[in-house]
């Protein structure tokens, strides 16, 4: 009796199918309304194929195993079949690893049923058709075939005496896939004398032109399927694979890393360092990004011309700072904002990128959490850095920041390629290909073709400090526990109410990074050089005054600067006084001050504020100095504000004009002057009466004007219509014009109304003009004498031949309308 | 986290804190692949260079080794980055070998095919090469082998010479150690030897000194080790005689087996002295006098001053790769920045010692700098102000303000020696009326000059003024105050030079005193400050005082 997967999942306990649903989880989004549909989801193809893509390598080999026992009449198969079937190679695993195996895909469902009849889940056949890399059995594929493989005696005369080239071809189609592509043409016999004329087969590599597999079908050793494609028959394929057994090489354990492990401590150490490059230079950049902002392409992101940019001021290649630049704007660091003076809000035009408000509070933080926020927004962001400056499928560059570099499986990626570093040794360095090696054991569903990001994830890794000197770094690996943490715990706990008590420690990885890194200092060297040494990373005070004071010329672990007199200038300019720079020097040097800094500062300091700049309305000089003297005291000049700059010259912020008023008045005789110092004189002006036009040149008043034909009909035409409109005005019925007196007066009659509706209609019919009575939008009556043109809607449209205008009422005000006879 | 006394930058350079307990061991780590870029009082600033990388190649060190030695001494976590770049760099090296085939003479073979390709293809070696022997070797035209290192290093494959050396025209030299004629015995100085074995283990290569710590022992040591015909170039014919006899006294040579080739003579002798000067004299267009280059068959060739290596040398130099060259240099600067060339073509620097390390032992005078600040009168600052741009570092250069500063400083040190030296002749002039004293410069014949500097060596005078011919190579031994008026704009080589005048140690340990006269708030100052940076960066603290304090009466006493 064969059983449903269905009827399985019914007789299970609770805890059991709770179990497989957390083990599946997508099955139950969303909650299915039955366990028969629940079993329908667990074997569609999609959830099959989630399944299978967590599975590794060997739990896939054995599935495969239990796929190729399958009874072909009932479909199904025993523990044992699979357990001969996996210890039948050359090196058989151990029986109990594989009965793990067979436990986890029965966990999962993949196999169900007891254990002398297990069957495997629908789908798993669509979502891997070729199990363990095997053909189809020859039955199925051809009948000439089948009568081969069913001599085995003649099968392996057949094979043995296929030529090396043919047999290259099998053995790569025997380890799988089971199925190759022939170039066309490739199948058919050669016209007779041009066998050596056959062009070169690229698929099967080199020299032989496309006779193997010719020779190979012919010789029923393979199949063609169709057209350009061909498969090694099952039965041919186990035989090929006698020495390695049925599945292929098995590996029951994750392949091993070559590379003993480092000292931990010198991985950590080469990490650490590389967090502090890492901050340092997304610093850098961010503080470029201030001074000049980039501006935002219209496609999205920011062009190659900026990324040059900001790799030349943070000295970068331009990969690693698309990648600084990524994870700052992923930390939150960086963002748009509008151009000043944008019309549109429209993202990709008249925008910018420059750092956020968040880059002030990043800044505030120590190295550790600095280093931490980046790590991880680089852990959970969806970017695939390593495509900006490839093409697009349109063939455009892929610009930093862009849509075009969005990937969803990238924080899963890298996830997959720490976690199998974090499952090392700590502090082992395997290579790239053993990364990868290790990855494909792992999940080789998942990997399969993701090679490339894999390898960015190691190199970016090893950008941000996460890994130092190929190993994971201790700290990371505790960043890395936070964060995968952190995924699980937030199932559990719905409300969030455990992390939030946690928030404001710092995290374990951040205390175990604090360690490695060195602590702030506050003082420095200086050397008689004009050099300024920083033994270390400087504490913000330090690194602020610094920053005013000297100039940058080196960064690190320390940093150099230098004291020139243009950093002097710029001290005294932000408010320093010799006294203060000398203090500064003296508190913060642990070396006794040169004495050639001390006479820079003071000799700067004395020079500075030697020019002075300022603006004035206007200036009173004189080469009088007592005259100055006396304007300067005298109190009637109070208002204009009067400072003395030199002892000819005094200053007012007022405008000339009103000095020279103010000072004519009091009695001085001023001359003002312009720009180059000459008096400017100015006479009074004499009084004139308009200008009048001459007698010659006027129109005699008296004379009559000449009229032409045009005109004089265009003035008829206008007084008939005139004449037209007086009349009507004075013709307009009483019913019309008293219908504002009834509407006060009391409701309108309906039948009014209605016959006023009636009128109208007649004389849209006839064409005829029509006097409207009706109340307007202030309430007033009104009356018109119009042509309606249409009814409808609750309007009246109608026009009104004296004006020629197109009028709209609303038929519940109109309180009447008669017939213009 | 150790707390080692170097850090690592970013920018590769390794600052050593030098009070550390551990410095001096942490030196002799990292001195085989960084240079030394200054050595001011507290921190001395390393660099790590490709080329620096690749020397330490050649001399035997892997990366390995440099990574460990960086991450061993570094006071914070090294980056990852660094560590890699240097390995890579160094893994560079040596990937192409420059070697003699005994059937087609000088190849260039790769050990990396790609590589060779690479750089076969390179536009850069055009005309260098030769046929193309097998897949990995390429002839090289004996006549390029410097040009085509030097273009090689550029495109940053470099080769690894293993073509070695002429041994030239044997001819005996020893050291005399023990004393000659009646002499006293003496022996090398520590820093000598050192010097002399690093460069003969590298073969050819630049030894950087301080002025007045022995340089010219250091040429007879290596003479004296290739045992050969020996070519010196040195700056000028007094230089020339001063090695000449320096070589009589200290070595087994006498007199007939020295030529001096200059301008006056043109003797070719077993170790023959000739200048920069008539080697790129010119007649006609055409460099009449660079045969002497294949004049014999020199065993080594001594450059001396090579900072001073004039254009047309270096084009001749670069056909010589075949014969052991050593350059001799206090300060290896060049305001037109062709450090890097001298380093390509003589060799890479072999050894190099901080000038206040060789103070510290005694080798030459302790030296105390002073800038004396002149405010100059109004008249001088309204023409100083309205004078052409050109003009302006003459007028504040050669201000009449300085004379009284000057003898002002002369007078302070009645029993010392003094120089005073300046690059305007009209001011020397007015200096020598001034001051009463004799003047030299370029129009001096060098008859009188000898005669001079005989009178000044003996005591007979007291105070010299010499032009830019004083700024090299004339040993002065007595000579313990310089009072600088005015330079060369703001040459730093010039400024050390000329500090090296008083360098030699005195009989009794005195101090030496160095005087820059600068005139306040004009370009005078600013070149000044770039003259000094070079003696700054050496650990020379000038200190600044202003005029008033040297010219009032109630000075306070310096020693």
């Amino acid at each position: 009796m064969t059983t449903s997967l269905a009827d399985h999942l019914r007789a299970l306990p609770d805890e059991s199918l709770a179990a497989l649903l957390q083990l599946r989880p997508d099955l139950v989004v969303p909650v299915p309304a039955d366990v028969s549909a629940l079993a329908v989801r667990a074997e569609s193809r999609v959830s099959a194929a989630r399944a299978l893509d967590g599975l590794d390598q060997f739990t896939l080999q054995i599935l495969d195993a239990a796929r190729l026992t399958r009874h072909p009449e009932d479909g199904t198969t025993s523990t044992e079949a699979v357990l001969a079937m996996a210890t039948a190679g050359p090196h058989p695993p151990a029986p109990a690893t594989v009965r793990r195996a067979v436990d986890k895909l029965r966990a999962l469902f993949l196999l169900y049923g007891p254990e002398h009849a297990l069957r495997v889940a629908g789908s798993v056949d669509e979502v891997s058709p070729y199990p363990a890399g095997l053909g189809r059995p020859a039955a199925e594929l051809d009948p000439r075939a089948a009568a081969l493989c069913a001599d085995a005696a003649k099968l392996r005369r057949t094979l043995l005496a296929a030529p090396p080239s043919a047999r290259a071809v099998l053995d790569r189609l025997a380890a799988g896939p089971p199925v190759g592509s022939v170039p066309p043409g490739a199948l058919q016999a050669p016209a007779v004398g041009t066998e050596d004329d056959l062009p070169p087969d690229t698929t099967n590599g080199g020299p032989p032109t496309g006779s193997p597999v010719r020779w190979l079908v012919d010789a029923r050793l393979l199949v063609r399927v169709s057209t350009g494609t061909v498969e090694l028959p099952r039965e041919v394929g186990l035989l090929l694979r006698r020495d390695s057994g049925p599945l292929g090489p098995l590996r029951t354990s994750p392949p091993p890393v070559a590379a003993a492990p480092r000292e931990p401590k010198l991985a950590d150490s080469a990490g650490a360092g590389q967090t502090m490059e890492l901050v340092r230079h997304t610093e850098a950049l961010l503080e470029s990004l201030a001074a000049e902002p980039a501006p935002v392409l219209r496609s999205g992101g920011v062009g190659v011309r900026d990324l040059r940019r900001l790799a030349r001021t943070t000295g970068l290649d331009e990969a690693n700072t698309a990648l600084v630049l990524e994870v700052a704007y992923a930390a939150g660091l960086a963002g748009e904002a509008d151009l000043p003076g944008a019309t549109t809000g429209r993202y990709g035009s008249d925008q910018q990128v420059l750092p956020t408000g968040g880059y002030e509070v990043w800044r505030a933080m120590s190295l550790a959490h600095r280093w931490e926020q980046l790590a991880r927004a680089w852990l959970t962001m969806s970017r695939q850095v390593g495509l900006v400056g490839q093409r697009d499928d349109r063939d455009r560059p892929i610009s930093v920041l862009s849509a075009e570099a969005e990937r969803a499986g990238a924080p899963a990626a890298r996830l997959a390629v720490l976690g199998v570093l974090a499952d090392l040794e700590p502090a082992t360095a395997p290579t790239p290909d053993e990364v990868l090696a290790l990855l494909d054991w792992r999940a080789p569903r998942r990997s399969r073709g993701r090679e490339a990001a894999h390898r960015e994830v190691l190199t970016e890794a090893a950008q941000l400090g996460v890994t130092g000197l190929g190993a994971l770094t201790s700290y990371a690996r505790l960043l890395l526990a936070d964060v995968t943490e952190a995924d699980e715990r937030g199932g559990n706990d719905p409300l969030g109410l455990r992390s939030e008590a946690e928030s404001g420690d710092p995290s374990s990885a951040v205390r175990a990074l604090d360690a490695l890194l060195p602590a702030p200092v506050d003082h420095f060297l200086v050397q008689a050089d004009l050099s300024v040494v920083v033994p270390g990373p400087p504490d913000p005070t330090l690194a602020a005054e610094l920053d005013v004071v000297a100039e940058h010329e080196s960064a690190g672990g320390a940093s150099v600067h230098r004291v020139t007199t243009a950093s002097i200038r710029r001290a005294l300019d932000a408010g320093y006084t010799a006294e203060d720079l000398h203090a500064l020097f003296r508190r913060r040097s642990r070396t006794p001050v040169p004495q050639g800094l001390t006479y820079l500062v003071d000799d700067v300091a004395r020079q500075h504020g030697g020019l002075r700049v300022g603006s004035a309305g206007g200036y009173v000089r004189s080469d009088d100095e007592a005259l100055l003297a006396e304007v300067l005291a005298d109190k009637r000049m109070e208002p204009l504000a009067f400072r003395r700059l030199a002892p000819t010259v005094l200053v007012t912020p007022y405008q000339v004009q009103r000095m020279l008023i103010a000072l004519r008045d009091a009695g001085y005789a001023p001359v003002p002057e312009d720009a180059s110092g000459s008096a400017v004189l100015a006479r009074p002006k004499t009084r004139r009466a308009p200008t009048r036009t001459p007698v010659g040149t006027r129109v005699d008043p008296l004379s009559t004007p000449k009229l032409a034909m045009p005109r004089l009909l265009g003035v008829v035409e206008q007084v008939r219509r005139g004449d037209a409109a007086a009349r009507a005005a004075r013709r307009a019925p009483a019913v019309v014009r008293g219908g504002a007196a009834r509407v006060a007066a009391g409701p309108m009659p309906a039948h009014s109304h209605s016959d006023a509706l009636a009128v109208l209609q007649q004389a849209l019919r006839d064409k005829a003009l029509v006097w409207v009575g009706y109340v307007d939008a202030h309430g007033a009556t009104a009356s018109r004498l119009v042509r309606p043109v249409s009814i409808g809607a609750g309007y009246l449209r109608a026009e009104d031949e004296r004006t020629e205008m197109l009028h709209t009422f609303a038929l519940h005000r109109i309180t009447a309308a008669v017939r213009e006879d | 986290m150790s707390g080692g006394p170097l850090i690592v930058q970013s920018d590769k350079t390794l600052l050593l804190e030098i009070d550390h307990p551990d410095a001096q061991a942490c030196r002799m780590a990292i001195a085989p692949f960084a240079e030394l870029e200054r050595s001011p009082e507290h921190v001395h600033t390393y660099r790590l260079t490709p080329l620096g990388l690749w020397n330490a190649r050649a001399a035997g060190h892997d990366a390995e080794g440099v990574v460990d030695a960086l991450i061993k001494y570094s006071r914070y976590p090294v980056p990852h980055a660094l560590l890699v770049d240097v390995a890579e760099t160094m893994d560079r090296y040596g990937r192409l070998q420059l070697a003699n085939d005994p059937a087609y003479g000088l190849v260039l073979r790769g050990l990396d095919r790609m590589v060779l390709i690479e750089v076969a293809k390179s536009k850069k070696l055009a005309g260098m090469l030769g046929n193309r022997i097998d897949d990995d070797t390429i002839q090289v035209h004996p006549s390029e082998r410097g040009r085509l290192k030097q273009a090689l290093l550029k495109l940053g494959w470099p080769a690894e010479d293993l073509a070695g050396y002429v041994d030239g025209e044997a001819h005996p030299i020893e050291l005399a150690e023990t004393g000659k004629d009646g002499g006293k015995p003496w022996t090398l100085r520590s820093y000598q030897r050192e010097a002399v074995e690093a460069f003969w283990a590298g073969g050819s290569g630049v030894v950087v000194l301080p002025c007045g710590a022995g340089k010219t022992l250091v040429g007879a040591a290596a003479m004296a080790e290739a045992k050969a015909t020996t070519l010196i170039l040195v700056t000028n014919t007094v230089a020339g005689r001063q090695w000449k006899r320096e070589l009589i006294a200290r070595t087994s040579l006498t007199e007939d087996e020295i030529g001096e080739y200059s301008g006056e003579r043109k003797e070719i002798r077993p170790v023959t002295i000739a200048t920069y000067q008539v080697l790129t004299a010119r007649r006609g267009g055409a460099f009449t006098h660079l045969d002497l280059f294949s004049a014999r068959d020199w065993g080594l060739v001594v450059y001396d001053e090579v900072h001073l290596l004039p254009a047309p040398i270096f084009r001749f130099t670069a056909d010589l790769q075949a014969r052991r060259r050593l350059g001799l240099t206090a300060t290896l600067v060049r305001e037109d920045g062709r450090e890097g060339d001298v380093f390509s073509l003589i060799g890479p620097k072999r050894y190099d010692a901080p000038w206040k390390d060789i103070e510290q032992q005694g080798w030459i005078a302790p030296a105390l700098c002073t800038e004396v600040r002149v405010t100059l009168t109004d008249a001088e600052r309204m023409s100083y102000a309205t004078a052409e741009a050109e003009e302006r570092y003459r007028m504040a250069a050669t201000a009449r303000t300085k004379l009284p500063v000057v003898r002002a400083l002369v007078e302070r040190h009645p029993q010392e020696q003094v120089l005073v030296i300046g690059g305007f002749l009209d001011q020397l002039h007015q200096l020598g009326e001034y001051l009463d004293a004799p003047i030299v410069q370029g129009s001096t014949t060098n008859k009188e000059r000898e005669r001079l500097f005989d009178a000044f060596r003996s005591g007979e005078l007291r105070t010299l003024v010499i032009s830019k011919v004083g700024n090299f190579s004339i040993d002065l031994p007595e000579a313990a105050v310089a009072i600088q008026v005015s330079g060369t704009f703001g040459s730093r080589q010039e400024e050390a030079q000329r500090l090296g005048r008083v360098l030699r140690p005195k009989a009794d340990g005195r101090q030496a005193h160095f005087y820059t006269v600068v005139s306040r708030d004009t370009i005078d100052t600013e070149y000044a400050a770039h003259r000094q940076r070079f003696l700054a960066e050496q650990g020379y603290a000038y200190t600044i005082v202003d005029a008033d304090d040297v010219l009032g009466p109630s000075l306070p006493s310096f020693d």
